[in-house]
């Protein structure tokens, strides 16, 4: 099959899981039957001016009505706008997906690279120590409230040991940011040679990044370890120790075929990873994409709450696409080869 | 040339339930046999009876809670139950080879099948890449694959499972074994394709000189390919022989049932019923493991039974070995 | 856990000791230890919390909600174990406290969860068809959003209260369960003894609950103790960010809110110890439920 017929194929698919996607979001925040319209008019609004801002957003049609609209809106790229900034959704999201992408890159990276090594030594050797101590420790991983981990790692590295900066954001208050190139501190500061904002932006992503590492390396280490012990006790290793090849290269055969299953599964704990960010973003004040949507959730801004659940889910997909798609490609069993 | 002597082998799988007993499988017991160069041996008996589990005790590949606890196995004059697996690793996949079922499943999905075949010799041998793969188109004409050269370009899963089983053999003749183990080769693929995989085998048996054990549950295969015969129940060996012979005059209860249950010119009949459960290999009886279901079972069966050799190379596992068409059955047991 | 199983072992005697009642029952429990250690502490860590949840009210050596104001941010002390929070309560009290909100929630947002999703899933699988693509597809439509964002949108946008976030929890972990059921109901939708029992003509419900239930259960009992360990999380974190939960109860996430602040300031132990707490009970849940799954797998891990 060519790789045309294959995209169009894929994305005639997921369709629908669009459309059921922006449908969810939209009964989502219709769902506590609050009147959305409450927090926009303010405490001091009268009747009439609720009619008009109702009037005005559409809420008063039938429901089927207003997701046309807003199907069509977002279709267009128009996410409305946000009571708490008064500014259209679309821009506070543009302004700050890159310092979330960034975040999740460094983050789940780091985790990945931890916890992917860490999962296939467990699986070569069940049941020993080595394994029994990583199964622990990521069961561990799994129990900690990110939030906690958060505020402990700032209570020792900032204020006990004066190691980390203060957590108020992405970059000392007293360093000028760079020019906007990517939207990303630390890669606009090496990219301008500003070496003071880059330094200060790494500093600030350490403590951040390792909180969301730890947490994701977790999952990813049990699903590894599991990936790799089906891996081992397939007939293909079976048959690879009866024709004699030596246990290094019997791990590089594991390896390899665990790196599809592995990386499917990264794929989809993104998902998940997205909102515990979001609540490390919380804690650190970093001015993301994730404390935006906590902070409208929080307040009630449901037009922000709308788009921000939106483009998370539509990132989501779109990750799930990726993955789809680069899989086919190395797998020379796929329709694709 | 006696390549392979395995004698009196245990392999016993041990392991704690949830009452905190240790519960002991006895899945081998005092499993003994050789190989010669040049000769088949096939290997038949029921699921369970412990035919795989021979071949992997032999060639180490056991795994836990599996253990041999007892028995020697002689390749060569080398004692392999207690050889580290690296060195074994060096024996398997050359000097001894296996094959195995499921050939597509067990090729490695993510290889092409002639760089895997290049694998398995680079892996054993010094020589360059050039004479491996040159090697590698050799045994793939030997083993009867039309069109070597774009075949070595396929990925396991485009191979029909005869192809794909044709390949397994290609990869086993890539260092010359001295020995061949086929465990269940023609299992799955279709009648004609297994006739064609068992010529090709025999063929090369003759060619390459190598001692062969197949094993099997199907008595047809044995009959029509195998120059001697190991019946296996309860991880015994109940009787031995040359395949003609044992054919003919099978000596154990077991056997004489299996040759009349079998739709073959080997029509015995006076056999009794023998079917019944597989025995409890926790729970083996003292004695012979076929007592609760052989008609012809007496006290003295609770005894340790003889393995007596009632013509020159026909062993029977049995008390009443040679002397059951003088004994009267019994009775039937259902 | 190699130690004492024997390389080789006495063959069988005629004559196998009995062994006593206790006995017995002692070693019914080293087996099941053994097989799986990690279910095992689990259960010992969750049954610790039961006890503090349930005896609280006597062994808290003060009132959870009482004020000191004098003694407001006191660092542990003898008086008080865990130190005094912003608003001079005492933390080791509240802790304790706390326990019977970690189960409070979790316990009944499961067995909701499981009362919806267990017959959603049976039906599902069973009938098939229309009904079970939709579904389906429904919850694959959910899985794209982060479940505690999810949780937190619904909460908020619903009324902040316990009940809610009970029901909204319950609501949202049904799916998993359902997956699961409706995964082992297709499996056995072709077995011999449903076949059987349809061609004797037992009515659809009996066929569903009689029949199929028992065994289909078994995957979604072993998925209890994870989910309610994520019970015990998620309703922690929306405490967290202060939705559904509000100060001054004694719930974990709730103080952990509390002592955010103070921990840029050098007072810990306001957010740690209920943080601690917290890890805890979801690690033990979490053991558990893991070792629960051990145990349930047929392919038993037998220490060998």
């Amino acid at each position: 099959m060519s790789f045309q017929r294959f995209i169009f194929r894929r994305t005639l698919m997921v369709l629908p899981l669009l459309i059921g996607v922006v449908f969810i979001t939209f009964m989502l925040v219709r769902i506590g039957g609050l009147d959305p319209v409450g927090r926009l008019a303010g405490p001091t609004a009268t009747q009439a001016e609720f009619d008009m801002i109702r009037d005005n957003l559409g809420l008063d049609q039938p429901l089927w009505q207003q997701f046309g609209i807003y199907l069509g809106n977002v279709v267009q790229g128009d996410l409305g706008e946000s009571w708490l900034s008064n500014r259209p959704v679309i821009t506070d999201i543009k302004e700050r997906a890159m310092v979330s992408l960034e975040l999740l890159f460094w983050g789940v990276g780091l985790g990945a690279l931890i916890g992917i090594p860490v999962g296939l030594r467990a699986a070569f050797r069940p049941n020993g120590k080595f394994d029994q101590v990583t199964r622990v420790l990521s069961l561990l991983g799994f129990s900690i409230p990110t939030y906690w981990l958060a505020l402990v790692m700032i209570f020792v590295f900032f204020y006990l040991l004066g190691w980390a900066p203060p957590a108020i954001g992405r970059m000392s208050l007293l360093v000028t940011p760079p020019d906007a190139i990517t939207g990303s501190y630390l890669i606009d500061g090496l990219l301008t040679a500003n070496w003071q904002a880059a330094h200060s932006a790494a500093s600030h992503l350490i403590m951040p990044v390792i909180c969301l590492a730890i947490v994701s390396a977790a999952p990813i280490i049990k699903q590894t370890r599991a990936i790799a012990i089906e891996v081992l006790s397939s007939d293909t290793v079976r048959y690879a120790h009866a024709c004699g090849l030596p246990e290094r290269q019997v791990r590089k055969l594991v390896l390899r075929n665990s790196a599809v299953p592995v990386l499917t599964f990264v794929g989809t704990e993104v998902t998940g990873l997205v909102g515990t960010m979001s609540l490390i973003e919380y804690v650190f004040a970093w001015g993301g994409l994730g404390q935006y949507g906590l902070n409208a959730i929080i307040s009630g801004d449901f037009t922000a709450v709308q788009g921000y659940v939106l483009v998370l889910a539509l990132f989501s997909v779109m990750v799930f696409i990726v993955i789809d798609i680069v899989v086919h490609l190395i797998e020379p069993r796929s329709e694709l080869n | 040339m006696t390549l392979l002597v395995v004698e009196d082998l245990h392999t016993h799988f041990i392991s704690r339930d949830i009452d905190n007993r240790t519960r002991v499988a006895k899945a081998l017991n005092g499993v003994s046999f050789s190989l010669d160069a040049g000769r088949i041996l096939g290997i038949v008996g029921e699921t369970g009876a412990g035919k795989s589990l021979t071949a992997q005790s032999v060639v180490g590949l056991l795994r836990p809670p599996a253990k041999v606890v007892a028995g020697s196995v002689k390749f060569e004059g080398r004692e392999l139950t207690d050889m580290p697996q690296a060195e074994l690793n060096k024996i398997r996949g050359a000097e001894i080879a296996m094959v195995v079922q499921n050939p597509r499943t067990s090729l490695d999905p993510l290889t092409r099948v002639g760089d895997q075949l290049v694998r398995l010799h680079q892996i054993h041998s010094r020589g360059s890449q050039a004479d491996s793969r040159k090697r590698a188109l050799e045994m793939m004409e030997a083993v009867g694959i039309p069109d070597p050269e774009s075949r070595a370009k396929s990925w396991p899963h485009e191979l029909s499972g005869g192809m794909a089983q044709r390949v397994l053999l290609a990869m086993s003749l890539m260092n010359a074994p001295k020995l061949l183990i086929a465990d269940e080769p023609t299992t799955g693929l279709d009648v004609t394709v297994q006739a064609q995989i068992l010529d090709l085998l025999r063929d090369l048996v003759a060619r390459f000189n190598m001692a062969t054990m197949i094993i099997t549950h199907d008595l047809g295969v044995v009959a029509h390919f195998c120059d001697d015969i190991a019946v296996m129940f309860g991880g015994s060996i109940v009787e031995t022989g040359p395949v003609a012979e044992v054919f003919a005059a099978p000596l154990h209860p077991y056997t004489r049932n299996l040759i009349s249950a079998t739709p073959e010119r080997f029509q015995m009949g006076g056999a009794k019923a023998l079917g019944g459960q597989p025995p409890d290999l926790f729970n083996l009886p003292p004695g012979c493991a076929l007592q609760s279901r052989c008609a012809f079972a007496t006290d003295t069966c609770r005894n340790p039974v003889p393995n007596i050799e009632v013509t020159p190379g026909h062993f029977a596992l049995c008390h009443y070995a040679g002397k059951l068409d003088a004994e009267p059955a019994i009775e039937v047991r259902a | 856990m190699t130690d004492a199983t024997p390389d080789t072992v006495a063959p069988d005697k005629a004559f196998v000791a009995e062994r006593s009642r206790s006995s017995q029952i002692w070693n019914r429990f080293i087996g099941i230890v053994r097989l799986s250690p990690t279910a095992a502490v689990g259960l010992f860590i969750i049954g610790v919390f039961a006890v503090l949840a349930v005896l609280a009210p006597w062994i808290m050596p003060h009132d959870p909600v009482a004020a000191y104001t004098d003694r407001v941010l006191q660092a542990p002390s003898a008086e008080h174990w865990f130190g005094t929070d912003g608003n001079g309560m005492d933390v080791f009290s509240r802790v304790i406290y706390g326990a019977r909100f970690g189960f409070g929630i979790a316990i009944p947002a499961v067995l909701l969860s499981l009362v919806i999703g267990v017959p959603v899933g049976l039906i599902a699988g069973y009938r098939g068809g229309m009904l079970d693509e939709v579904l389906m597809r429904f919850f694959d439509g959910l899985r794209v959003f982060p479940s505690i964002i999810l949780a937190l949108a619904v909460v908020a946008a619903t009324g902040q209260s316990l009940i809610n976030v009970v029901l909204v929890l319950g609501l949202l972990d049904a799916p998993v369960f359902a997956r699961v059921v409706r995964a082992e109901v297709l499996a056995l939708r072709s077995s011999n003894f449903v076949e059987s029992a349809v061609a004797a003509g037992n009515p659809t419900w009996r066929i569903l609950f009689v029949h199929l239930l028992p065994n289909a259960i078994q995957g979604a009992m072993a998925q209890t103790a994870v989910r309610a360990a994520w019970a015990v999380r998620i309703s922690a974190t929306l405490a967290f960010l202060g939705v559904g939960i509000q100060a001054p109860t004694p719930e974990w996430g709730a103080m952990i809110r509390q002592g955010a602040e103070f921990m840029v300031s050098g007072q810990w132990w306001v957010a740690l110890y209920p943080g601690l707490a917290l890890i805890l009970m979801v690690f033990g849940l979490n053991l558990f439920g893991d070792g629960l799954r051990d145990l349930m797998d047929p392919r038993r891990r037998t220490a060998s």
